[in-house]
């Protein structure tokens, strides 16, 4: 279980989380929602550690707070950044190679056929372009690749900054079906943040929103819903098309 | 006909000598994203350093070159640690190349200090020449493409192959990434500083018996920056190929003049940059992104 307690974050005098807590039990699907702004990406780099906090994030009970980034990498706790950052001139093959550093290390000789094939079972585009380059690929493939390489890494619970960004309509439903499988396979805790509100309520259990550095609301996802107050400002005709 | 073959090879071997620093250059652009200006002080240092061991102190050549490669790996560290490593959050992204310019007066001066101002002539590793079909081949050109040879392979193939070298790789392309998916950007990074310093260096032992020991050896950096521009700017194929065209025009060139053959590798940079500015044999440009 991540658990977050009293996050502050800071971009030099400008404070992007302002105190926040937030729990991600295991196996399930939390996720954030939030407009522009609003802090989601801060809330996950907060987590990975390569942005300026205080406060404290513990993983199963032990403090991680002040671990580097590739050790909390190690752990398990596997960051798929905003706007995917695949390795342009890598093969989408070779991207995913690179997912397994944490437990395979720089000289090791760990197999990871195995991983690569259920990654090529999940996406199958990424499979048929195999050896082609990262630049290459299409936003959706890429998206895709930044997930398998995710996966390569073994995770132990996955953070997903903004999964459906720039990707048309089916392509989103689509990945978020993939994201519910990746979930359900292994119960792989998942912590997604997201603007597309309403799909994100959809498919998560528990959620949080997220206003100007702090959380604004809680709870099931079924319950946020169906609350007014959400449905008004983030899943409105009006507001949902904002975040497309 | 002779004259030709013999200066082939001579092009071929200061070529593939041009493409040591060029390969360490395009690995450290990639790496931390700006030219390395004390790229031909490394090739300077590689030579005093092995002038040191193997005619100052006097050691049998075989200990003397696993010792300086030693201390090439060494030197690429310690360029690191204080040429790059208290610049890399600097606001003007420039900073870095200026370190470069400051650190290449510094190698200079502390040559001149640590082995004397004198111009010193190690003998060729193999001297005299081979003497085939009214050949003469000089050995020492040869043994510098056969070195020369396995070390570009040994280099392209980490790269290229091995798991260690895509990791090298992904980091130079996007540490941001990289760090997050758990690659220790610090360490690829001084591999890279360490391989860029010990393959020039390398390249400075080999030549040190043609050209001399002197400070002046850095100015082999100037053909490689032609060469890595001629080639296609960061790619490592580019960089290669392109510095064994520099190092054969070059050559073909002292056929005919001799004091301007600088004009000449400049002249064909010139003309790359007017006919084809990104280069002869780069892979597309958008394979650097
Ligand atoms: N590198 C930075 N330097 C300064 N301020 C920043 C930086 N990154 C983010 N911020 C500020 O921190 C706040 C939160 O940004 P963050 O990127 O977390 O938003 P977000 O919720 O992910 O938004 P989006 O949905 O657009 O991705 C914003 O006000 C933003 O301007
Ligand atoms: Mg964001």
């Amino acid at each position: 279980m991540l658990e977050i307690r009293d996050l502050h974050a800071y971009y030099g005098a400008i404070e992007g989380l302002k105190g926040v807590d937030i729990q991600v039990a295991d196996g399930s699907i939390t996720c954030i929602i939030g407009s522009n702004g609003a802090g989601k990406t801060t809330l996950l780099k907060s987590i990975s550690n390569v942005v300026t906090r205080k406060g404290s994030i513990t993983w199963n009970g032990q403090e991680i707070t002040g671990l580097k980034p590739t050790k909390i990498a190690k752990l398990g706790i596997t960051h798929v950044p905003e706007g995917r950052q695949v390795f342009p001139g890598l093969t989408v093959r070779e991207n995913l190679e690179t997912g397994t550093i944490g437990w395979h290390g720089f000289f090791g000789h760990g197999r990871y056929e195995e991983d690569l094939d259920r990654v090529f079972q999940l996406f199958p585009r990424l499979k048929e372009r195999e050896n082609q380059k990262g630049w290459s690929l299409s936003g959706g493939e890429q998206q895709m690749l930044a997930i398998g390489r995710a996966l390569m890494a073994r995770p132990r619970l996955l953070l997903l900054d903004e999964p459906s960004m720039g990707l048309a309509p089916l392509i989103i439903e689509e990945m978020f079906k993939k994201i519910v499988e990746i979930n359900r396979v292994s119960r792989l805790p998942v912590l997604l943040v997201e603007q597309n509100a309403s799909l994100a309520l959809e498919i998560s259990d528990y959620a949080y929103v997220i206003e100007q550095g702090r959380i604004s609301f809680h709870g099931k996802a079924s319950e946020l819903r169906d609350d007014p107050r959400i449905v008004a400002a983030y899943l409105g005709q009006f507001a949902g098309q904002k975040g497309a | 006909m002779s004259m030709f073959v013999s200066l082939t090879i001579n092009g071929l071997a200061m070529g593939m000598v041009y493409a040591l620093l060029a390969m360490g250059l395009v690995l450290l652009v990639r790496a931390v994203g700006s030219l390395n200006f004390a790229q031909g002080d490394f090739l300077m240092m590689g030579a005093y350093v092995s002038f040191g061991y193997i005619y100052m102190l006097k050691m049998p050549e075989i200990i003397g070159v696993i010792l300086s490669v030693i201390t090439y790996a060494a030197i690429g560290a310690a360029f690191m640690v204080s040429f790059y490593w208290p610049v890399r959050k600097a606001k003007w992204s420039q900073a870095i190349m200026v370190c470069t310019l400051a650190a290449s007066m510094i190698f200079k001066d502390a040559a001149n200090l640590i082995f004397g101002t004198t111009t010193k002539a190690p003998s060729a590793i193999m001297p005299g020449s081979l003497k085939i079909a009214g050949l003469s081949l000089q050995y020492q050109y040869l043994i510098i493409i056969g070195v020369c040879f396995f070390v570009i392979l040994g280099v392209f193939t980490l790269f290229e192959k091995l798991y260690f070298g895509r990791m090298m790789e992904a980091a130079s392309q996007n540490k941001y990434a990289a760090e997050l998916i758990g690659i220790p950007t610090i360490l690829t990074m001084a591999a890279t500083y360490m391989i860029s310093m010990t393959i020039a260096g390398i390249g400075g032992y080999l030549v040190a018996p043609i050209f001399l020991v002197e400070t002046t050896l850095t100015k082999l950096q100037l053909r490689a920056f032609a060469g890595v521009v001629v080639g296609g700017f960061g790619s490592l194929k580019g960089a290669i190929y392109g510095c064994i065209l520099i190092g054969l025009i070059e050559s073909y060139s002292t056929y005919v003049i001799t004091t301007y053959k600088d004009l000449v590798v400049f002249g064909a940079l010139l003309l790359t940059l007017v006919i084809r500015p990104q280069g002869f044999f780069g892979e597309s440009i958008a394979e650097k992104a």
